[in-house]
């Protein structure tokens, strides 16, 4: 019975992946093709790939975009996780309000965001957009969504368990590391996974946040459009993919994936 | 093009079949020419322009003026001004991806030793936004013409050195004193273009000449408006034989009640007009003039018509900005677009017509002959300018707009 | 054993704390809590009230901000009906979206968590990698498998099911279908980290005590993972209601959504203030709408328990 379930979910799950990654087997198609503009296939060239590689604007607009995100990502994280952390696990006065805080910034149309912190550079610090200036901005952006899916983790983890390793010798530190943090970490994985994804595909708080060298490859990107979009950036985006993958192949191979010890059984005893 | 020769002996058929291939000029072009105006005045801008890196001053407003091409002066070692300060290392231009041609960008940072950096925008408005009240840290961008008498009372935009320009008389007769900003005391026309029809001709089986075609419900839920309300409002008004600029409510009215029997046949408001017309599900659309030679890149015999009740015109500047941070480098990267080698490339690249007369030797011949990109002056002169409209005005566009898309 | 310390900590019902070595626990949330109000104190509220400060003042003859006569004039013209059918737009299209990413998510993140193994986290960064690429092209991607002579209708017609295009591009079919691919992740994280947590012991009894496994999955396993699905249901919805892009590219002339409209206002119109009160607007109803929601939720899981 078990199994037979197990057949139907099976092929569902195939099909959600295959449904996930239908687009991207086009774009990668399509980075082949021979027209230059325009969304027809006019034929079959290798020409796209060997032209990124002398494209200095998009290899610098790619640099930026991951220097932007390493960051974003990192920060976020943590800032993210401990503030999700906080407020599933523990009862203090202004809960309500700090969650509410939370949710404001996942609410504010991009555009308000953007120009907000625009004006906020400009008649604070008279800067006009910076790398420095797009880290900020991208962490505010991504930290509500490492918060909310850290929170969710937490929220059922009892925190008793903390207090027990305490009693048996645990520094606070040292129950929080080898306690709490292994419990959460997959929602702090998760969290900024999203956060990558946030930050990678970001345009309009990144346009108005962005200045001079600190162009990222989605605003190259958008910039194409008015005079035609160009198989180079399906290149590029196959590239990553493609680099991506083998990256997580080879941590795979590895054993980086493999699940550590199981989490203890006490963990569901509370209600 | 960008190698610096004295102009003493240079391997003239290499240089000029490399010129060819380049600028897409066919050699019965080049024969034809050479027919009508003398050898010495078809090669002569040739060679001026594989000489010196620069314009020179044989390059005349006129296409045929073969009493001054006949005199090959020497190419000029410099397209700049003896006396002049020497340019910061490093330009900030702010524009679309692909605006600039590769090769103009490579020969003023080898010329002057600048480091140009580009950053990107993908709409006009945030172009604005960007620049702000002095320009950010940008030295260069384009706005549009309609929007500089703005820009220039709020102190955005910087005077022009002419002194720095000798190229500026490359541009045409027509371009020495538009209204926008006379006597081009702020700014430097870029690129013009004219707004109208598209079409497929594989699926839209005749040749409409009418704005009205964009009503035919022979094509519904093929047919594409640009998502920009001056454009629609403007194409509608002169449909319906009021002016583009109209501030009348009651003919604003009247447009947005023919915008909303048209709706249920638009397939999209957009102005990826490329990604659009290129995807097969629309046949016939509102969009810019230049934006055909793109399209044509995918559907060859892809039309574009300005419509008979009358078009649309615009066009854009170069300007350098009240907070510039290299102001030098930007006014010479000024007068290098103003010459006609680059601005040629630059149309080459983009489609868009530039306001510069000289360059039109070196642009390729089939957008140079294209009534549609390049109409002939009298049509240009009929065709209306969108203008920047007062604040109440423009509001009552665009709550129009907003119940038109609603 | 921790007798002596917090007993009231254990419950997860919602009786405050209130004992004096809740003093060093109150200040421990405090040390975890504040980096992130911090940081968003610092650099979202304040930007947003500068912005706030703005939709209060209109612009000049100059299409500058002034705020020589603030008043609350924009706030009075953002509830113009003009803009309720794109209201109800965003409304029905972040609506449909969550419901179909929950949907569609819940049943993979829980495949992942149980059958995924040695694997999961492989998989749950499978789940991750198509967005990596570049938005725009994922876009046009969909363009090409959805439009008249795309990939889908060349199917359709190959298998005889239509004998030509159908209209898929352009309409709410399209707009639904980008948003919800776009949003898939967001639901299918949450929902897989809150799943991965049960133990499977719970599930196991969860199954003895119910005679069909349908009734121990909404008994059991679905009270449990409710934190994951609220997590996910605000982080697809919330965005999902602010997105313009998608719309705008994948959608037609009935698919406006409000976003857009605020954008409208911000740039084409040049309008910073009347913009900033509309987003403003927005935001409210979203917000008291959302904390309603969540607040009716608590209530009834907690009465639940």
């Amino acid at each position: 019975m078990a199994r037979e379930r197990n057949r139907w979910l099976s092929a569902y799950a195939l099909i959600v992946y295959a449904f996930l990654f239908a687009p991207i087997v086009v774009l990668i198609i399509f980075s082949f093709n021979k027209a230059r503009r325009g969304l027809v296939w006019q034929g079959f060239t290798l020409d796209w790939y060997p032209k990124l590689f002398s494209n200095g604007e998009l290899l610098d607009a790619l640099t930026v975009t991951l220097e932007v995100a390493l960051v974003a990502v990192i920060v976020s994280t943590v800032i993210g996780s401990l503030l999700g952390l906080g407020l599933a696990r523990l009862r203090f006065r202004g809960r309500g309000a700090t969650e509410t805080l939370l949710l404001v910034p996942m609410l504010t149309p991009e555009i308000v965001m953007g120009l907000s912190l625009l004006l906020f550079f400009l008649q604070l610090f008279d800067a006009h957009g910076s790398l420095a200036q797009l880290w900020i901005a991208h962490i505010t952006f991504c930290v509500s969504y490492v918060a909310v899916v850290v929170r969710a983790r937490a929220a059922n983890m009892d925190p008793r368990l903390e207090e027990a390793a305490r009693d048996l010798g645990a520094s606070a530190w040292g129950a929080f590391v080898h306690v709490t943090l292994p419990l959460i970490l997959p929602a702090v994985i998760a969290g900024g996974l999203l956060a990558f994804s946030l930050s990678f595909d970001d345009y309009v708080v990144t346009t108005f946040n962005s200045g001079v060298g600190s162009s990222t490859l989605p605003l190259y990107i958008y910039g194409k459009i008015k005079f035609g979009v160009t198989p180079e950036i399906n290149a590029i985006s196959t590239i990553i993919v493609a680099v991506t993958a083998i990256a997580i192949l080879i941590a795979w191979r590895a054993g980086a994936f493999d699940s550590g010890p199981r989490r203890p059984v006490a963990d569901e005893a509370a209600t | 093009m960008t190698d610096r020769h004295d102009g003493s002996s240079i391997d003239l058929e290499k240089e000029l079949v490399r010129y060819m291939v380049e600028h897409r000029i066919s050699r019965r072009y080049l024969l034809e020419r050479i027919a009508l105006v003398g050898g010495a005045a078809a090669l002569a801008p040739i060679i001026a322009a594989c000489t010196s890196s620069g314009g020179s001053a044989s390059a005349a407003p006129s296409s045929a003026a073969p009493s001054v091409a006949a005199s090959v002066a020497p190419p000029s070692a410099s397209p700049s001004p003896t006396a002049q300060p020497s340019p910061e290392g490093a330009l900030n231009i702010l524009n679309w991806t692909d605006y600039l041609a590769d090769d103009v960008i490579k020969s003023f940072e080898d010329q002057f030793s600048v480091k140009v950096t580009q950053s990107f925008f993908s709409t006009t408005d945030e172009m604005y936004q960007k620049i702000g009240e002095d320009g950010g840290d940008y030295d260069i961008s384009f706005p549009i013409s309609v929007d500089v008498p703005n820009m220039v009372e709020r102190g955005v935009i910087a005077k022009l050195d002419k002194s720095m320009l000798p190229n500026i008389v490359n541009l045409g007769q027509e371009w020495a004193n538009p209204g926008y900003d006379p006597g081009n005391t702020y700014t430097v026309p870029y690129m013009w273009w004219t707004t109208g029809v598209g079409y497929d001709p594989k699926r839209i089986k005749e040749e409409p000449t009418s704005s009205k075609a964009l009503w035919d419900a022979r094509w519904k839920q093929h047919i594409s408006m640009l998502d920009d309300w001056q454009e629609v409002f403007g194409l509608t008004l002169i449909q319906q034989g009021h002016s583009a600029n109209s501030t009348n409510t009651a003919e604003m009215d009247q447009a947005l009640a023919l915008l909303e029997q048209q709706k249920p046949l638009v397939r999209t408001y957009s102005t990826d007009t490329i990604g659009t017309m290129t995807s097969g599900d629309v046949w016939i659309g509102h969009i810019w003039g230049a934006d055909r030679f793109a399209i044509q890149e995918t559907i060859p015999d892809f039309a574009y018509y300005i419509p008979e009740e009358g078009g649309v015109k615009g066009s854009d500047t170069v300007a350098t900005f009240t907070g510039s941070p290299h102001p030098v480098a930007a006014q010479l990267f000024i007068n290098h677009l103003l010459d006609a080698h680059n601005s040629a490339a630059n149309t080459n690249l983009i489609y868009y017509m530039g306001p510069n007369a000289a360059a039109k030797e070196f642009i390729d011949p089939a957008i140079l002959s294209d009534p549609t990109i390049n109409p002939d002056q009298e049509i240009v002169d009929k065709l209306e300018e969108l203008l920047r409209l007062d604040q109440s005005v423009r509001d009552e566009y665009l709550s129009r707009w907003q119940q038109l898309r609603g | 054993m921790g007798a002596a310390v917090q007993p009231a900590e254990a419950s997860a019902a919602s009786t405050p704390v209130a004992d004096a070595p809740g003093r060093i626990a109150r200040l421990r949330a405090a040390a975890l809590v504040l980096p992130g109000v911090g940081w968003l104190v610092l650099f979202f509220i304040v930007p947003l009230l500068l912005i706030f400060v703005v939709s209060l003042g209109s612009r000049d003859a100059l299409d500058r901000i002034t705020l020589a006569n603030p008043s609350l004039d924009n706030y009075a013209k953002a509830f113009d009906p003009v803009f309720i059918p794109t209201f109800l737009n965003s409304i029905r299209f972040a609506t449909i979206t969550t419901i179909l990413s929950l949907a569609i998510g819940y049943p993979i993140a829980y495949w992942i968590s149980r059958y995924g193994g040695r694997h999961k986290v492989l998989l749950i960064i499978l789940v991750m990698l198509p967005f990596w690429t570049s938005y725009l092209i994922r876009t046009y991607s969909w363009i090409i498998l959805l439009r008249d002579n795309g990939v889908v209708n060349s199917l359709l017609q190959a298998f005889g099911l239509t004998s030509e295009p159908i209209i898929l591009m352009n309409t709410d079919l399209s707009v639904i279908l980008g948003m919800t691919y776009g949003f898939l992740p967001f639901a299918i994280l949450p929902l897989f980290v809150s799943i991965d947590r049960l133990d499977p012991n719970l599930i196991a009894a969860g199954r003895d005590l119910y005679a069909s496994g349908r009734d121990a999955f909404l008994h059991v396993t679905l009270p449990l993972t409710m934190p994951g699905i609220v997590a996910a249901a605000l982080l697809t919805f919330i965005p999902a209601l602010g997105d313009f892009v998608t719309p705008d590219l994948l959608g037609g002339p009935g698919t406006t959504t409000i976003a857009k409209n605020i954008q409208e206002l911000f740039l084409a119109g040049r309008d910073w203030p009347y913009g900033a009160a509309l987003g403003f607007v927005l935001m409210i109803v979203t917000l008291t709408g959302t904390l309603v929601a969540l607040r009716t939720l608590r209530r009834e899981v907690a009465g639940g328990d």
